[in-house]
Protein backbone atom coordinates (compact mmCIF):
# COMPACT_ATOMS: atom_id res chain seq x y z
CA UNK A 1 0.00 0.00 0.00
CA UNK A 2 1.22 3.49 -0.79
CA UNK A 3 1.09 6.33 1.72
CA UNK A 4 -2.00 7.62 -0.07
CA UNK A 5 -3.74 4.27 0.37
CA UNK A 6 -2.97 4.26 4.10
CA UNK A 7 -4.32 7.80 4.41
CA UNK A 8 -7.49 6.87 2.49
CA UNK A 9 -8.01 3.85 4.75
CA UNK A 10 -7.53 5.97 7.88
CA UNK A 11 -9.80 8.76 6.64
CA UNK A 12 -12.52 6.28 5.78
CA UNK A 13 -12.25 4.68 9.21
CA UNK A 14 -12.50 8.17 10.70
CA UNK A 15 -15.67 8.85 8.65
CA UNK A 16 -17.12 5.65 10.09
CA UNK A 17 -16.30 6.78 13.61
CA UNK A 18 -18.04 10.11 12.92
CA UNK A 19 -21.10 8.28 11.56
CA UNK A 20 -21.23 6.44 14.89
CA UNK A 21 -21.29 9.74 16.79
CA UNK A 22 -24.44 10.89 15.02
CA UNK A 23 -27.87 10.02 16.41
CA UNK A 24 -29.52 7.03 14.70
CA UNK A 25 -32.05 7.71 11.96
CA UNK A 26 -35.53 6.33 12.44
CA UNK A 27 -37.55 5.53 9.35
CA UNK A 28 -41.31 5.52 9.66
CA UNK A 29 -42.04 2.05 8.41
CA UNK A 30 -39.52 -0.12 10.23
CA UNK A 31 -39.23 -0.24 14.02
CA UNK A 32 -35.45 -0.61 14.32
CA UNK A 33 -33.46 2.66 14.13
CA UNK A 34 -30.82 2.70 11.42
CA UNK A 35 -27.32 3.68 12.47
CA UNK A 36 -25.46 5.25 9.60
CA UNK A 37 -22.39 3.39 10.81
CA UNK A 38 -23.64 0.02 9.60
CA UNK A 39 -23.47 1.39 6.06
CA UNK A 40 -19.70 1.23 6.59
CA UNK A 41 -18.82 -2.15 5.07
CA UNK A 42 -20.90 -1.51 1.93
CA UNK A 43 -19.56 2.00 1.44
CA UNK A 44 -15.97 0.97 2.18
CA UNK A 45 -16.08 -1.80 -0.41
CA UNK A 46 -17.92 0.21 -3.07
CA UNK A 47 -15.81 3.35 -2.70
CA UNK A 48 -12.33 2.15 -1.77
CA UNK A 49 -12.37 -1.33 -3.33
CA UNK A 50 -11.58 -4.71 -1.79
CA UNK A 51 -8.17 -4.24 -0.18
CA UNK A 52 -8.45 -0.68 1.07
CA UNK A 53 -12.10 -1.17 2.06
CA UNK A 54 -11.45 -4.23 4.21
CA UNK A 55 -8.36 -2.53 5.67
CA UNK A 56 -10.56 0.39 6.75
CA UNK A 57 -12.97 -1.98 8.48
CA UNK A 58 -10.08 -3.84 10.12
CA UNK A 59 -8.78 -0.51 11.39
CA UNK A 60 -12.16 0.28 12.96
CA UNK A 61 -12.17 -3.13 14.68
CA UNK A 62 -8.64 -2.45 15.95
CA UNK A 63 -9.81 0.85 17.44
CA UNK A 64 -12.70 -0.97 19.12
CA UNK A 65 -10.36 -3.64 20.50
CA UNK A 66 -7.83 -1.25 22.01
CA UNK A 67 -10.67 0.41 23.93
CA UNK A 68 -11.88 3.43 21.97
CA UNK A 69 -15.66 3.97 22.07
CA UNK A 70 -15.98 4.24 18.30
CA UNK A 71 -19.09 2.13 17.62
CA UNK A 72 -22.48 3.83 17.51
CA UNK A 73 -23.83 4.73 20.94
CA UNK A 74 -20.31 5.09 22.33
CA UNK A 75 -19.74 1.34 22.44
CA UNK A 76 -16.26 -0.09 22.36
CA UNK A 77 -13.74 -2.28 24.11
CA UNK A 78 -13.19 -6.01 24.10
CA UNK A 79 -16.70 -6.66 25.46
CA UNK A 80 -18.00 -6.12 21.90
CA UNK A 81 -16.03 -9.17 20.75
CA UNK A 82 -17.29 -11.25 23.68
CA UNK A 83 -20.99 -10.63 23.03
CA UNK A 84 -23.33 -12.81 20.97
CA UNK A 85 -23.40 -10.37 18.03
CA UNK A 86 -19.62 -10.19 17.55
CA UNK A 87 -19.84 -12.25 14.36
CA UNK A 88 -21.59 -9.44 12.51
CA UNK A 89 -18.81 -7.01 13.40
CA UNK A 90 -16.14 -9.51 12.28
CA UNK A 91 -18.18 -9.98 9.11
CA UNK A 92 -17.70 -6.28 8.28
CA UNK A 93 -14.09 -6.95 7.23
CA UNK A 94 -14.83 -9.83 4.88
CA UNK A 95 -18.07 -8.17 3.78
CA UNK A 96 -16.22 -5.03 2.71
CA UNK A 97 -13.65 -7.17 0.88
CA UNK A 98 -16.24 -9.13 -1.08
CA UNK A 99 -18.28 -5.99 -1.74
CA UNK A 100 -15.16 -4.31 -3.10
CA UNK A 101 -14.19 -7.33 -5.17
CA UNK A 102 -17.60 -7.38 -6.88
CA UNK A 103 -17.67 -3.61 -7.37
CA UNK A 104 -14.16 -3.65 -8.87
CA UNK A 105 -15.18 -6.33 -11.38
CA UNK A 106 -18.59 -4.93 -12.34
CA UNK A 107 -18.34 -1.15 -12.19
CA UNK A 108 -16.61 0.79 -14.95
CA UNK A 109 -16.58 4.54 -15.41
CA UNK A 110 -17.77 4.38 -19.03
CA UNK A 111 -20.89 2.37 -18.13
CA UNK A 112 -24.37 3.80 -18.19
CA UNK A 113 -25.68 5.20 -14.94
CA UNK A 114 -28.21 2.40 -14.55
CA UNK A 115 -25.69 -0.42 -14.86
CA UNK A 116 -23.47 1.32 -12.31
CA UNK A 117 -26.41 1.52 -9.92
CA UNK A 118 -27.23 -2.16 -10.40
CA UNK A 119 -23.59 -3.20 -9.97
CA UNK A 120 -23.25 -1.26 -6.71
CA UNK A 121 -26.52 -2.72 -5.43
CA UNK A 122 -25.39 -6.28 -6.23
CA UNK A 123 -22.05 -5.64 -4.50
CA UNK A 124 -23.73 -4.12 -1.42
CA UNK A 125 -26.31 -6.88 -1.07
CA UNK A 126 -23.86 -9.77 -1.52
CA UNK A 127 -20.93 -8.29 0.41
CA UNK A 128 -22.62 -5.99 2.88
CA UNK A 129 -25.56 -8.23 3.74
CA UNK A 130 -24.87 -11.80 2.56
CA UNK A 131 -21.31 -12.09 3.82
CA UNK A 132 -21.95 -10.13 7.03
CA UNK A 133 -24.87 -12.44 7.88
CA UNK A 134 -22.76 -15.45 6.90
CA UNK A 135 -20.40 -14.55 9.74
CA UNK A 136 -22.96 -13.11 12.13
CA UNK A 137 -25.60 -15.82 12.17
CA UNK A 138 -23.46 -18.92 12.87
CA UNK A 139 -21.67 -17.05 15.67
CA UNK A 140 -24.96 -15.96 17.17
CA UNK A 141 -26.28 -19.50 16.83
CA UNK A 142 -23.20 -20.95 18.52
CA UNK A 143 -23.37 -18.47 21.39
CA UNK A 144 -27.11 -19.11 21.85
CA UNK A 145 -26.67 -22.67 23.05
CA UNK A 146 -29.77 -24.78 22.52
CA UNK A 147 -31.93 -22.02 21.05
CA UNK A 148 -29.53 -21.63 18.12
CA UNK A 149 -32.11 -21.98 15.40
CA UNK A 150 -34.61 -19.56 16.94
CA UNK A 151 -32.15 -16.73 17.59
CA UNK A 152 -30.56 -17.05 14.16
CA UNK A 153 -33.99 -16.90 12.55
CA UNK A 154 -35.01 -13.96 14.74
CA UNK A 155 -31.99 -11.98 13.57
CA UNK A 156 -33.59 -11.90 10.12
CA UNK A 157 -35.85 -9.06 11.33
CA UNK A 158 -32.95 -6.76 10.48
CA UNK A 159 -33.03 -7.81 6.83
CA UNK A 160 -35.53 -5.13 5.61
CA UNK A 161 -33.47 -2.37 7.27
CA UNK A 162 -30.30 -3.77 5.75
CA UNK A 163 -31.85 -3.81 2.28
CA UNK A 164 -32.66 -0.11 2.67
CA UNK A 165 -29.04 0.44 3.70
CA UNK A 166 -27.84 -1.37 0.59
CA UNK A 167 -29.98 0.99 -1.45
CA UNK A 168 -28.56 4.07 0.31
CA UNK A 169 -25.02 2.67 -0.15
CA UNK A 170 -25.73 2.18 -3.86
CA UNK A 171 -26.83 5.82 -4.31
CA UNK A 172 -23.92 7.17 -2.26
CA UNK A 173 -21.29 4.97 -3.95
CA UNK A 174 -22.41 5.98 -7.42
CA UNK A 175 -22.42 9.68 -6.43
CA UNK A 176 -18.89 9.39 -5.02
CA UNK A 177 -17.75 7.55 -8.17
CA UNK A 178 -19.04 10.46 -10.24
CA UNK A 179 -17.53 13.10 -7.95
CA UNK A 180 -14.21 11.60 -6.90
CA UNK A 181 -13.54 8.16 -8.43
CA UNK A 182 -11.26 6.00 -6.30
CA UNK A 183 -12.54 2.53 -7.19
CA UNK A 184 -10.86 2.28 -10.63
CA UNK A 185 -7.36 2.76 -9.17
CA UNK A 186 -7.05 -0.34 -7.09
CA UNK A 187 -4.66 -0.63 -4.19
CA UNK B 1 -13.24 13.75 21.39
CA UNK B 2 -11.93 10.21 21.35
CA UNK B 3 -11.04 9.19 24.87
CA UNK B 4 -10.15 5.64 25.78
CA UNK B 5 -12.30 3.47 28.01
CA UNK B 6 -9.50 2.80 30.48
CA UNK B 7 -9.81 3.87 34.10
CA UNK B 8 -6.88 5.09 36.22
CA UNK B 9 -6.13 2.75 39.06
CA UNK B 10 -3.77 0.32 40.69
CA UNK B 11 -5.80 -2.87 40.99
CA UNK B 12 -4.17 -6.29 40.35
CA UNK B 13 -5.65 -6.24 36.84
CA UNK B 14 -4.09 -2.81 36.20
CA UNK B 15 -0.66 -4.13 37.14
CA UNK B 16 -0.89 -7.24 34.97
CA UNK B 17 0.93 -7.08 31.62
CA UNK B 18 -1.31 -6.60 28.57
CA UNK B 19 -0.35 -9.91 27.02
CA UNK B 20 -1.16 -11.72 30.25
CA UNK B 21 -4.61 -10.15 30.33
CA UNK B 22 -5.30 -11.13 26.73
CA UNK B 23 -4.20 -14.71 27.36
CA UNK B 24 -6.39 -14.78 30.49
CA UNK B 25 -9.38 -13.52 28.52
CA UNK B 26 -8.82 -15.98 25.70
CA UNK B 27 -8.44 -18.95 28.05
CA UNK B 28 -11.50 -17.90 30.03
CA UNK B 29 -13.52 -17.62 26.81
CA UNK B 30 -12.64 -21.16 25.74
CA UNK B 31 -13.31 -22.61 29.20
CA UNK B 32 -16.63 -20.77 29.57
CA UNK B 33 -17.83 -22.04 26.20
CA UNK B 34 -16.92 -25.63 27.11
CA UNK B 35 -18.48 -25.64 30.59
CA UNK B 36 -22.24 -25.87 30.95
CA UNK B 37 -22.44 -26.71 34.66
CA UNK B 38 -24.27 -24.02 36.61
CA UNK B 39 -22.29 -24.88 39.76
CA UNK B 40 -19.22 -23.46 38.00
CA UNK B 41 -20.88 -20.81 35.82
CA UNK B 42 -22.69 -18.93 38.60
CA UNK B 43 -19.52 -18.45 40.70
CA UNK B 44 -17.68 -17.54 37.50
CA UNK B 45 -20.18 -14.77 36.80
CA UNK B 46 -19.93 -13.50 40.38
CA UNK B 47 -16.14 -13.55 40.16
CA UNK B 48 -15.98 -11.60 36.89
CA UNK B 49 -18.51 -9.06 38.19
CA UNK B 50 -16.33 -8.55 41.28
CA UNK B 51 -13.23 -8.30 39.11
CA UNK B 52 -14.90 -5.70 36.89
CA UNK B 53 -16.01 -3.61 39.87
CA UNK B 54 -12.58 -3.97 41.52
CA UNK B 55 -11.15 -1.84 38.70
CA UNK B 56 -12.70 1.15 40.47
CA UNK B 57 -15.12 1.89 37.64
CA UNK B 58 -18.22 2.52 39.75
CA UNK B 59 -21.54 0.72 39.38
CA UNK B 60 -23.23 3.29 37.14
CA UNK B 61 -20.45 3.60 34.59
CA UNK B 62 -19.89 -0.18 34.66
CA UNK B 63 -23.52 -0.72 33.69
CA UNK B 64 -23.58 2.09 31.12
CA UNK B 65 -20.70 0.50 29.22
CA UNK B 66 -21.96 -3.03 29.12
CA UNK B 67 -25.70 -2.51 28.90
CA UNK B 68 -25.95 -2.92 25.13
CA UNK B 69 -24.02 -6.19 24.99
CA UNK B 70 -25.77 -7.44 28.14
CA UNK B 71 -29.08 -6.62 26.49
CA UNK B 72 -28.25 -8.90 23.55
CA UNK B 73 -27.16 -11.57 26.04
CA UNK B 74 -30.52 -11.21 27.77
CA UNK B 75 -32.37 -11.62 24.46
CA UNK B 76 -30.45 -14.80 23.71
CA UNK B 77 -31.19 -16.11 27.22
CA UNK B 78 -34.86 -15.23 26.76
CA UNK B 79 -34.98 -17.23 23.53
CA UNK B 80 -33.54 -20.21 25.39
CA UNK B 81 -36.13 -19.81 28.14
CA UNK B 82 -39.04 -19.57 25.68
CA UNK B 83 -38.03 -22.45 23.43
CA UNK B 84 -36.14 -24.71 25.83
CA UNK B 85 -35.81 -24.49 29.61
CA UNK B 86 -34.96 -22.21 32.50
CA UNK B 87 -31.77 -24.21 33.00
CA UNK B 88 -30.56 -23.56 29.45
CA UNK B 89 -31.41 -19.87 29.78
CA UNK B 90 -29.40 -19.57 33.00
CA UNK B 91 -26.42 -21.41 31.50
CA UNK B 92 -26.31 -19.12 28.48
CA UNK B 93 -26.88 -16.00 30.57
CA UNK B 94 -24.15 -16.76 33.12
CA UNK B 95 -21.66 -17.91 30.50
CA UNK B 96 -22.01 -14.92 28.17
CA UNK B 97 -22.35 -12.28 30.90
CA UNK B 98 -19.21 -13.56 32.62
CA UNK B 99 -17.34 -13.34 29.33
CA UNK B 100 -18.61 -9.83 28.58
CA UNK B 101 -17.76 -8.54 32.08
CA UNK B 102 -14.26 -10.03 31.95
CA UNK B 103 -13.64 -8.44 28.56
CA UNK B 104 -14.94 -5.11 29.85
CA UNK B 105 -12.63 -5.43 32.87
CA UNK B 106 -9.61 -5.94 30.59
CA UNK B 107 -10.58 -2.88 28.55
CA UNK B 108 -11.10 -0.78 31.68
CA UNK B 109 -7.61 -1.60 32.96
CA UNK B 110 -5.62 -1.28 29.74
CA UNK B 111 -4.55 2.11 28.37
CA UNK B 112 -4.77 2.82 24.64
CA UNK B 113 -1.02 3.25 24.19
CA UNK B 114 -0.14 0.14 26.22
CA UNK B 115 -2.58 -1.88 24.12
CA UNK B 116 -1.25 -0.37 20.89
CA UNK B 117 2.33 -1.24 21.91
CA UNK B 118 1.27 -4.84 22.48
CA UNK B 119 -0.51 -4.94 19.09
CA UNK B 120 2.63 -3.60 17.43
CA UNK B 121 4.70 -6.32 19.10
CA UNK B 122 2.21 -8.97 18.03
CA UNK B 123 2.14 -7.96 14.36
CA UNK B 124 5.87 -7.31 13.96
CA UNK B 125 6.54 -11.02 13.18
CA UNK B 126 4.01 -10.74 10.32
CA UNK B 127 6.19 -8.12 8.61
CA UNK B 128 8.41 -10.91 7.32
CA UNK B 129 5.57 -12.20 5.14
CA UNK B 130 4.93 -8.74 3.74
CA UNK B 131 1.27 -8.57 4.86
CA UNK B 132 1.49 -5.48 6.96
CA UNK B 133 3.99 -3.10 8.49
CA UNK B 134 3.57 -2.41 12.18
CA UNK B 135 4.61 1.22 11.75
CA UNK B 136 1.86 1.70 9.13
CA UNK B 137 -0.77 0.38 11.53
CA UNK B 138 0.30 2.83 14.24
CA UNK B 139 0.33 5.62 11.66
CA UNK B 140 -3.21 4.76 10.56
CA UNK B 141 -4.50 4.64 14.16
CA UNK B 142 -2.87 8.02 14.83
CA UNK B 143 -4.44 9.48 11.68
CA UNK B 144 -7.93 8.37 12.68
CA UNK B 145 -7.64 9.89 16.16
CA UNK B 146 -6.27 13.09 14.60
CA UNK B 147 -8.97 13.47 11.95
CA UNK B 148 -12.19 12.44 13.74
CA UNK B 149 -12.78 15.91 15.30
CA UNK B 150 -12.10 17.56 11.94
CA UNK B 151 -14.53 15.32 10.05
CA UNK B 152 -17.12 15.81 12.78
CA UNK B 153 -16.78 19.59 12.40
CA UNK B 154 -17.12 19.19 8.64
CA UNK B 155 -20.36 17.28 9.17
CA UNK B 156 -21.65 20.28 11.13
CA UNK B 157 -20.63 22.63 8.31
CA UNK B 158 -22.44 20.56 5.68
CA UNK B 159 -25.55 20.48 7.89
CA UNK B 160 -25.34 24.29 8.22
CA UNK B 161 -25.00 24.61 4.45
CA UNK B 162 -28.19 22.57 4.11
CA UNK B 163 -30.06 24.81 6.53
CA UNK B 164 -28.79 27.99 4.89
CA UNK B 165 -30.33 26.78 1.63
CA UNK B 166 -33.56 25.69 3.26
CA UNK B 167 -32.88 22.00 2.58
CA UNK B 168 -33.74 19.20 4.95
CA UNK B 169 -30.72 17.45 6.45
CA UNK B 170 -31.06 14.00 4.89
CA UNK B 171 -28.63 11.10 5.28
CA UNK B 172 -27.84 10.75 1.60
CA UNK B 173 -27.25 14.42 0.83
CA UNK B 174 -24.98 14.58 3.91
CA UNK B 175 -23.06 11.38 3.28
CA UNK B 176 -21.86 12.09 -0.25
CA UNK B 177 -20.30 15.55 0.31
CA UNK B 178 -18.83 14.34 3.61
CA UNK B 179 -17.10 11.38 1.95
CA UNK B 180 -15.91 13.29 -1.13
CA UNK B 181 -14.60 16.30 0.80
CA UNK B 182 -12.83 14.09 3.33
CA UNK B 183 -11.22 11.67 0.89
CA UNK B 184 -10.07 14.54 -1.33
CA UNK B 185 -7.72 15.57 1.48
CA UNK B 186 -5.88 12.24 1.15
CA UNK B 187 -3.43 13.54 -1.47
CA UNK B 188 -2.20 16.49 0.56
CA UNK B 189 -2.02 14.46 3.79
CA UNK B 190 -0.07 11.70 2.02
CA UNK B 191 2.29 14.28 0.52
CA UNK B 192 2.84 15.85 3.94
CA UNK B 193 3.64 12.44 5.45
CA UNK B 194 6.07 11.56 2.65
CA UNK B 195 7.71 14.98 2.73
CA UNK B 196 8.55 14.43 6.40
CA UNK B 197 9.94 10.99 5.65
CA UNK B 198 7.73 9.12 8.12
CA UNK B 199 7.64 5.98 6.01
CA UNK B 200 11.33 5.53 5.22
CA UNK B 201 12.16 2.05 4.05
Amino acid sequence: MTTRDIVLVALFAAIMVVLGLLPPITLGFIPVPITAQSLGPMLAGCILGARRGSAAMLLVLLLVAIGLPVLSGGRGGLAIFAGPTAGYIIGWVVGAFVCGLIAERLVREDQSELSQFISFLVASVIGGIGIVYLFGMPWLAYMSGKAFFETAAASLVFLPGDLIKAFVAMLAARAVLAGYPLLPQRA
Amino acid sequence: MLNGLDIEGNSPLHRMPVRGKLILLFTAAILLLLISDLRILVPALALTALLYLSTGIGLKEAFRRTRFVLFTVLLVALANYLFHSVHEALVVFCRLSALVLLAAAVTATTGISAFMDEITRLITPLERFGFVRAADVSLAVGLVIRFVPEIFARYGEIADAHRARGLRVRPLTMLVPLIILTLKDADTIAMAIDARGFRRH
